[in-house]
């Protein structure tokens, strides 16, 4: 235990001491949260220069009100009130007589104008508009917005609102009733998304269910699973080629001339877990008493963070004992690369099913997956951090399993590095690796 | 008292007997010396004593006992393949290895030995930073640091200059002047000659030699005559008793059979050329190694 421990210390160090370590600790989440956080960063970055839409009206009615609403919204929200700063462009509408003899030739030449940037789109809308035919494909009754790209435009939805409103506002009062009704006749009343009702255990009240949001009921696992994934890639996964560099350049030998290698596995193993630890600690730290400051303590999932973290452990010995073994019997760099990838397999399937499993967490397919001990870490704590919740024997078995699972791989992780370790010569073939484990 | 004996112990890989039915033991405080043809199994040997891989059949027994992960902590091992963590301050490793093996605090030690073998500037860089020979140095240091019985060292002069060998030569000396018994494979016969009590010889997995220097050449006799003469190699072409010749340039070398008379072949040398000096000696361990191993060695058993 000594020796375990001793190498504990220096594999630990020698990962936690490096520049890289604390880079890896500041990158990780910026590219694994990528794209999400470059958007929450860059929101207020939108491009404030104004947008001019020019507007073919062929129904004639429809000029007035777009205009309307474009100045209400541009005196709304094209300054920030307090700062008095320009925070989004405003929307120019340049009202155009449609062409009746060469509609297309209009088309191109503001399609010519939208390309040299002179304009930024142009719609078009059809004579027809008021009265369509459903379930019909009649260009009368068609609008058409035309951009470099038209479907993720803001400007785009922004009038399908004002649009809509004002054909379905004209198309009420046709239909003989009192305008001053349209408003609450075509009121929209949003779903609202509840959790359950409970009993405080403190008080004996029961408690207003709490609005769930987005953030709590995808965020939360998300981020708990990634979490986990990148301590993987942090604290296993480097396993596989610095076990294999070390039988490469003979380090292996000394120390088994210093300790047996079962303790030189579980050294390396420990060591790695130990990091992903320290990486884990300082997120959920760092996470936690931002979400605090920020005033959303609620959302911080106290009771799978516990979870986490003996997930985690498992995870780590579980995985991390199969990687020093297979860099044992490494004799290439090539082969250390080859076997990266199939030995990654418990946390890339998991990977592969987050949507549908963060979907349905109760579903049958679910359950039995995150009961199938390489990939209950990573499936039952995305399952157990999801706001529906599950069974509260699952993730106990789902422990009852990994447990037994970890016990096995790492016994079959230290036959295979026994041998390996100091085998040379010849590519890591699976029917030598089993011989190994089974036969010695 | 042994510290080392090993019964009859047999390990192949494969189809490869790399070790046959070898037994040896090795005395306390004493320097014994593994010498062999590269893949003679003298590799395979030492790693059976350190129990890093184990023999298909026989005993080893180190210490008097049977190998148990302890027995470790009191051998030094230096593996022929040198193999430190590159990154590591100098200090700092052989301080992990010390403290690895012996389990307590090695700073004095470690101090002393880097001062010894003139590491001490280096104390604070990392091993990358090393030439060869002084990282070699390192490995020697980290194998002994933490004051080990028994010692073994597979090849430990390989890739060192002169000043070096003799560096760690000397430290050899001194570690088993204070008590260690040491075993060390080499292939340089200058030295195993001149530092080992006892030499050990393998090939092909076969024990060939074992015993004193002394004992080893006495069973071959003085059959060796070394002549320097005027007329050199041409003057000493077909001599009656003389099995081979070995021309050194300004010196010839003749191995003479058992039977011949060393008197009348010199005699006879004298008609030839004009002799500057001549010599009967016992054959050196150079000798026997090639008579054993080399080109021209016979298909023989030896006890």
């Amino acid at each position: 235990m000594r020796k375990i421990l001793k190498l504990l210390k220096r594999e630990y160090l020698a990962a936690v001491k490096t520049k890289g370590f604390i880079i890896m600790l500041v990158l990780m989440p910026v590219v694994m949260g990528g794209s999400g956080i470059a958007m929450y960063l860059l929101r207020g970055q939108v491009d404030t220069r104004d947008k001019t839409v020019a507007v073919l009206d062929r129904s004639g009615f429809l000029t007035e009100t777009i205009l309307k609403a474009a100045e209400e919204r541009n005196k709304q929200a094209v300054t920030d009130k307090g700062t008095g700063k320009k925070v989004q462009p405003a929307y120019v509408f340049e009202i155009m007589a449609p062409e009746t003899t060469d509609p297309q030739g209009q088309k191109l030449g503001l399609s010519n104008r939208v390309r040299d940037g002179s304009l930024h789109a142009f719609l078009e809308i059809g004579p027809d508009v008021l009265h369509p035919k459903p379930g019909e494909d009649d260009p009368t009754f068609l609008i058409s917005y035309y951009a470099k790209n038209a479907a993720v435009d803001p400007i785009r939805n922004w009038l399908n609102n004002v649009i809509n409103n004002e054909l379905r506002k004209k198309r009420l009062v046709e239909s003989g009733i009192d305008e001053s009704r349209t408003g609450e006749i075509l009121f929209w009343i949003q779903v609202n998304p509840l959790g359950l009702v409970s009993v405080d255990q403190a008080t004996g009240e029961i408690q207003e269910a709490r609005r769930t949001s987005e953030a709590e009921a995808v965020l939360v696992p998300i981020i708990l699973f990634f979490l986990m994934f990148m301590m993987v890639m942090m604290g296993a996964m480097p396993l596989l080629q610095s076990t294999f560099e070390e039988k490469l350049q003979r380090i292996a030998e000394v120390l088994l001339g210093a300790m047996t290698p079962f303790e030189f596995m579980a050294g390396k193993v420990l060591g790695g877990l130990c990091v992903a630890l320290t990486g884990a600690s300082v997120y959920v730290a760092g996470a936690a008493y931002l979400m605090n400051r920020l005033g959303l303590a609620r959302f911080i999932p106290f009771d799978v963070i516990p979870w986490f973290f003996v997930f985690l452990f498992l995870e780590i010995i579980m995985i991390g004992s199969l990687l020093a073994a297979l860099g044992s019997a490494c004799n290439d760099p090539k082969d250390a690369q080859n076997l990266t990838f199939p030995a990654m397999f418990p946390v890339f399937i998991p990977m592969f099913l987050l949507m549908p499993i963060l979907q349905e967490p109760t579903s049958a397919f679910a359950t039995w997956l995150s009961l199938f001990p390489p990939f209950t870490p990573m499936i039952m704590l995305l399952r157990k951090a999801s706001p529906s919740g599950i069974p509260a024997w699952q993730p106990w078995a789902g422990l009852a399993g990994v447990l037994i699972f970890t016990l096995f791989s790492v016994w079959l992780g230290g036959r295979i590095f026994r041998v390996g370790i100091l085998m040379q010569g010849g590519p890591p073939k699976l029917s030598r690796i089993i011989r190994w484990a089974f036969r010695g | 008292m042994n510290v080392v004996e090993i019964e009859n112990i047999t390990k192949t890989f494969g189809r490869v007997t790399a070790v046959n039915d070898l037994s040896l033991n090795v005395p306390r405080g004493s320097i014994y010396g593994f010498i062999g043809p590269n893949g003679s199994g003298k590799t395979t040997t030492l790693r059976m004593i350190m129990n890093i891989i184990y023999p298909d059949s026989g005993r080893i027994r180190i210490f008097g006992e049977e190998m148990r992960g302890s027995s470790a902590d009191r051998i030094g091992y230096l593996p022929e393949e040198r193999g430190l963590y590159k990154k590591m301050k100098v200090r700092d490793l052989l301080r992990f290895f010390g403290e690895l093996k012996s389990g307590r605090n090695v700073d004095r030690q470690v101090d002393s030995w880097l001062k010894r073998l003139d590491l001490g500037d280096w104390a604070g860089k990392k091993v990358e930073t090393l030439s060869k020979g002084m990282g070699q140095k390192v490995q020697f240091i980290s194998t002994v640091v933490a004051e080990p019985e028994l010692i073994i060292l597979d090849e430990p002069f390989t890739g060192l200059d002169p000043v070096n060998v003799e560096a760690i030569k000397n430290a050899v000396l001194d570690l088993r002047a204070n008590g260690a018994t040491v075993i060390f494979s080499t292939h340089d016969m200058n030295v195993a000659e001149k530092m080992c009590d006892f030499i050990f010889m393998i090939f092909k997995g076969k024990k060939v030699l074992d015993g004193t220097l002394v004992s080893i050449q006495d069973k071959y006799g003085s059959d060796t005559l070394r002549v320097r003469s005027q007329g050199g190699i041409s003057a000493l072409q077909d001599l009656r008793g003389v099995d081979k010749i070995t021309d050194f340039g300004g010196l010839q070398e003749l191995r003479i059979t058992p039977e011949a008379n060393p008197q009348k072949i010199i005699a006879e040398v004298m008609t030839r050329t004009m002799v500057y000096s001549f010599e009967l000696a016992k054959p050196t361990l150079y000798d026997i190694f090639l008579r054993i191993a080399g080109p021209d060695a016979k298909e023989e058993s030896y006890a």
